[in-house]
């Protein structure tokens, strides 16, 4: 199975190049014939790679430790569940599941456009296969899944089959982190489909706005998959990791929100050229840089070059990924440079004060947002070339820098969409903003008078009531407008005024899932937290809440074995809960697991961790976070993940003339 | 360049400038700033380190991890150097980390005058624990 794997994996070479090959042929000669031929060289990609993923899993289902990737990620005692997931555990089965997803895409666009973009579709096509090409070369040449188990004996290299595995590393053993790889790299790959067809546009120099309407509801999937990837994987982190929270400025958790950011500033701008016919470079850049962003995280992941507490050890793929990209980078550029008569804009911008204006500057904000993040994560290699010195900056410049642009970002979510095009009359301005202002004064005024202080969060607070209450009159004005006109009740007018224009409204409804999001990122400035080392009986304090120890509990499974501290939680002398965190041993992989417990409201979270025994036995140490508001940031990505899906139903016509 | 455009200039450099300015407000040399260093480096640094955050990575001393109530103190070796570090933190600290394992550490902190390192952070990885290394073969 492992042979018939290798050889199906070893296709995907020849048969993406052949791809790559008949699309730019195709292109040149503009032959029907050789675009039907990359074609079914997608499809044939797709199949390949198909065939050699169910290979690997076979060979993980049934343990067969005669393969390295199996070996080192699975053991006989793993639950099925995560031998099948253990597909993407390890760096060189997640990097097919990358090249996977890649075919999968190639083949949904080139079967979505058979017949249609015969124009773009050679280049399209084109530059998927060379992705292809790329992926294929590191899966087959330099990180084979499939690559047998060799030991040393004596001197020489032997095959040998091993008696049990090393197992799944722990920290992976976990629901999040189950569909967080899948999800991230799903958006990650995503953009490539865009910047195909960008990258068509501007060969063929058909740079009207078709390639952007083709592309919208990838842009958008894309998108929606990158949030809730990264959202994923700081859940995860904070049920897993165990130090109290879920997002670190890590320089992989950098890479993943810098093509978000980069999209997300995408999906604004676009907006201006459909319209106004303005910021077409831009557009073309932010596509292009969102696809290399992409590629470079995943090089960051995977090239050591930034030590991480997530990163696979090096290996080996930093020079190709370094020729990749650059040769990405110096491809695109040229071509912008070569096009940049013919994208020229059909307007110009009118008034500071002007939809277009906010659009304008939300963009900006998301550029010094890339910039500044991929300055500070790119900070250790940056200072080493000038200064000799690897000096890392920590979370307090990132936060420095980040909460007073997001806090910007989210003010204009507010402002913006009650701006009008072109240009916005003060009467207007007074109308709009005038009780909404008031109304987050007033919020400001209530909430210090019940003793907030932290100037940070008082400012993100009102800003979140602010912008919150724009999305309401936004919806009510609209419901009711239309409930006049139609008859109908308020709710159904409200749906039907949404299913109307699904990329508006499903446009406000991510907004709103971004303020509650913020309020839940502003809980960060309330944490508190507390250390006890307590034995049977002992109890503590913290905040309002007093824990009281009861008893220490050992035990063993198979796969593990554990140690559970459980504890009463009082508040006011009244039983909330009992909290149990608890500590594993895994005996496959020789590796200790923290398991938290949390007892999570909207309010806060109670976050407890067992961090160790003591010395002589009897007492344990007891770690115990209060973090105000953390599941807002939860229920903000749910809403999110509402409010894209919506954004992508179609919209609703109706017969009769009416609303917009 | 017309006083529309004038605008929008002023205002986009506004926002970058502060954006610049919260940059490099933000590189503090004691606080937001680590040099990454290792064990047998920091003692080449002398005085210079101790006004420096540094990052040292090393191997930790097998068997050297003392506990004493709510205080951890253990020792980090790079071929012949040894570095005593104190741990001040308040995070839990890693599973990885324990008397038993061979992992390499990486402690962030300050080194005081009397040449103990104090830790905030200590971040352990596994060294081996994922690459080739079986024991017992199946013959």
């Amino acid at each position: 199975m492992a042979d018939l794997g290798n050889i199906l994996l070893f296709f995907l070479f020849p048969v993406s190049v052949f791809t790559a090959l008949t699309a730019l042929a195709a292109g040149i000669t503009k032959r029907r014939g050789l675009l039907e031929a990359a074609r079914r060289g997608a499809y044939a990609a797709f199949a390949v790679t198909t065939l050699a993923v169910l290979a690997l899993e076979y060979l993980l289902v049934t343990s067969d430790f005669s393969i390295e990737y199996v070996a080192s990620n699975t053991n006989f005692a793993l639950p099925l569940f995560y031998k099948i997931v253990a597909l993407w555990a390890g760096h060189n089965g997640s990097l097919l599941l990358w090249t996977w997803i890649v075919t999968i895409f190639s083949a949904i666009v080139a079967y979505q456009h058979r017949h249609k973009n015969n124009d773009l579709m050679p280049y399209v096509l084109f530059v998927m296969a060379t992705t292809m090409v790329f992926f294929s070369i590191l899966s087959v040449f330099i990180s084979n899944p499939f690559q047998t188990l060799y030991q040393d004996f004596g001197n020489t290299l032997q095959e040998f089959t091993a008696r049990d595995g090393h197992g799944l590393n722990p920290l992976l053993q976990h629901p999040a982190m189950v569909i967080h790889p899948p999800v991230l790299f799903i958006g990650y790959v995503g953009s490539v489909v865009p910047f195909a067809f960008a990258i068509a546009a501007l060969i063929t120099g058909k740079l009207g706005s078709g390639w952007i309407h083709t592309t919208r509801r990838w842009a958008l999937t894309t998108w929606g998959f990158l949030a809730v990837g990264i959202i994923l994987g700081g859940k995860w982190a904070y049920v897993e990791l165990g130090w109290g929270g879920y997002w670190a400025w890590d320089p992989v958790e950098n890479a993943s929100l810098l093509p978000w950011l980069t999209s997300t500033a995408y999906l604004h701008s676009v907006m201006i050229q459909e319209r106004k016919g303005m910021l077409k470079i831009w557009n073309m850049a932010l596509v292009i840089s969102t696809y290399l962003l992409a590629i470079f995280g995943t090089f960051l992941t995977r090239s050591g070059i930034v030590s991480s507490v997530h990163a696979f050890a090096n290996s080996g793929l930093g020079p190709a990924f370094a020729v990749f990209l650059s040769m990405g980078i110096i491809f695109s550029l040229s071509l912008l440079i070569y096009r940049r008569k013919d994208l020229k804009p059909d307007e110009e911008m009118e008034s500071l004060v002007s939809r277009e204006s906010g659009f304008l500057f939300n963009n900006l904000l998301f550029l010094l947002a890339t910039i500044a993040v991929l300055w500070g994560t790119m900070f250790p290699v940056i200072s080493e070339l000038f200064t000799g010195d690897q000096i890392t900056v920590g979370p307090p410049w990132f936060n420095n820098i980040m909460i007073p642009i997001g806090l910007a970002l989210l003010l204009l979510t507010g402002a913006g969409p009650l701006l009008a095009w072109r240009h916005t009359s003060v009467e207007t301005l007074k109308r709009s903003f005038g009780w909404p202002t008031l109304g987050s004064i007033i919020f400001i005024a209530i909430l210090f008078a019940f003793g907030i202080r932290d100037g940070w969060a008082l400012g993100s607070f009102a800003i979140s009531f602010f912008v919150m209450w724009t999305i309401v009159v936004e919806f009510v004005k609209g419901a009711n407008i239309r409930k006049k006109n139609s008859g109908e009740n308020f709710f159904l007018a409200m749906y039907m005024l949404s299913r109307k224009n699904t990329r508006r409204y499903g446009g406000y409804l991510i907004h709103a899932a971004m303020v509650v999001m913020f309020v839940g990122f502003t809980g960060n400035a309330f944490n508190t937290e507390t250390r006890a080392e307590v034995g049977e009986g002992d109890s503590f304090q913290l905040g309002p809440y007093t824990f009281k120890a009861l008893t220490i509990i050992d035990e063993q499974n198979d796969n593990y074995s554990s140690q559970t501290l459980e504890m009463e939680m009082y508040r006011d002398n009244r039983l909330i809960d009992t909290i149990s965190p608890q500590k594993r041993f895994y005996f496959a992989s020789e590796q200790p697991s923290t398991e938290v417990d949390i007892y999570s409201t909207i309010r806060e979270d109670i976050y407890a961790v067992l961090s160790g025994m003591n010395n002589d036995g009897t007492k344990v140490i007891v770690q115990v976070y209060r973090n105000p508001f953390v599941s807002m940031v939860w229920i903000g990505a749910f809403i999110m993940g509402i409010g894209t899906l919506f954004a992508m139903l179609p919209n609703l016509r109706e017969s009769k003339a009416g609303g917009e | 360049m017309n006083s529309k455009k004038m605008k929008f200039v002023i205002g986009s450099l506004v926002i970058i400038v502060a954006v610049i300015v919260l940059a490099i407000q933000g590189m503090k040399e004691d606080t937001t700033m680590s040099y990454s260093k290792s064990v047998s480096e920091v003692k080449m640094l002398g005085s210079r380190a101790y006004a420096m955050t540094l990052k040292v990575n090393g191997d930790l001393k097998k068997g050297s991890i003392v506990r004493n109530n709510l205080d951890l103190d253990f020792v980090i070796t790079e071929g012949n150097s040894e570095l005593s570090i104190h741990y001040i933190g308040k995070d839990p600290i890693p599973d990885t980390f324990n008397n038993d394992m061979d992992a390499e550490v990486i402690v962030s902190g300050k080194l005081q005058q009397d040449g103990v390192f104090n830790a905030e952070r200590i971040q352990a990885k596994c060294a081996s624990k994922y690459e080739a290394d079986y024991s017992s073969p199946e013959i």
